[in-house]
């Protein structure tokens, strides 16, 4: 499997779901991308209300879990089905999980993870004399 | 034994295949291809007067969304956007499609354009579609 760690700077890698969990889960299709100081996640979950949406940063792992309400009755016609999603990733030791802020629009999971002081690029003013 | 004849048939279909794949993912991320085809996956629900239609499309630009319906078809589009400002060497993974999309289904009943209702939720767009109802049995008095 790729990961989005890079050479120098890792950021999060994405671990295979734990094989021990019993309850059927959807892995979300997720985006990754790095900015000057934050890492951002978004994650694809529709269906998941604020209500039913985890997203839980422990020691070196982020984890992410959102429930859905299931019909009461299968669909006549049927191409998807809503499940509860679960995935995890690790988090490198560049990361403030103290500041880690997530939202949720429109079925979209935003995860913002600051990365520490000590990686953000420090811009040194240059005197002109 | 000649070796030409050892050739597998499908080889050299197979190299190009793969050129062609290299050539595509050069200038496409397979990341970045348009939602086409069965996007987004649907289902529906028939009840005695109307029928519930839900379409998983999570993340769409609201003002992009159009619902239409047209004797027994239903067609949805929409788009959505990448995010605004980042630059494809910003991300480490892209897996979730972007792009505009259009899906029709057809239902089997025909349907009133006038009285269908659509909203958009949590990233599922839920559709009412009434059906035109029934021609009833009229009567036709004979005249002497």
């Amino acid at each position: 499997m790729a990961t989005m760690t890079t050479t120098n700077q890792a950021a999060a890698s994405t671990r295979q779901e734990r094989p021990e969990r019993a309850a059927r889960t959807i892995s979300p299709p997720v985006d990754i991308y790095e900015t000057e100081k934050t890492y951002v996640l978004l994650a694809d979950m529709p269906g998941v209300m604020p209500s039913g949406l985890e997203v839980v940063a422990e020691r070196d792992e982020l984890i992410v879990r959102g429930r859905v309400e299931r019909p009461a009755a299968a669909p006549d016609y049927q191409e998807f089905e809503l499940e509860d999603y679960y995935r995890a990733f690790t988090l490198t030791e560049d990361l403030d999980t103290d500041g880690i802020s997530a939202t949720l629009r429109d079925g979209v999971l935003r995860v913002e993870i600051p990365k520490s002081p000590g990686v953000q690029p420090k811009k040194i003013p240059v005197r002109t004399e | 034994m000649e070796t030409r004849s050892m050739r597998d048939p499908w080889q050299e279909m197979r190299r190009l295949q793969r050129e062609m794949e290299h050539m595509f993912t050069d200038f496409t991320p397979a990341w970045r291809w348009p939602l086409t085809g069965e996007y987004p996956p649907m289902n529906f629900t028939r009840g005695d007067k109307d029928i519930a239609v839900e379409a998983l499309c999570p993340g769409a630009d609201r003002a992009s969304l159009e619902v239409s319906v047209v004797g027994e078809t239903v067609t949805i589009r929409g788009e959505r956007h990448a995010e605004p400002g980042v630059s494809d060497e910003q991300y480490h993974r892209r897996e979730r499609p972007i792009g505009t999309f259009t899906r029709s289904l057809g239902i089997g009943d025909r349907l009133d354009p006038d009285r269908t209702q659509a909203t958009y939720t949590h990233g599922i767009l839920r559709m009412q579609l009434a059906r035109v109802p029934e021609a009833t049995p009229k009567k036709i008095p004979i005249q002497n």
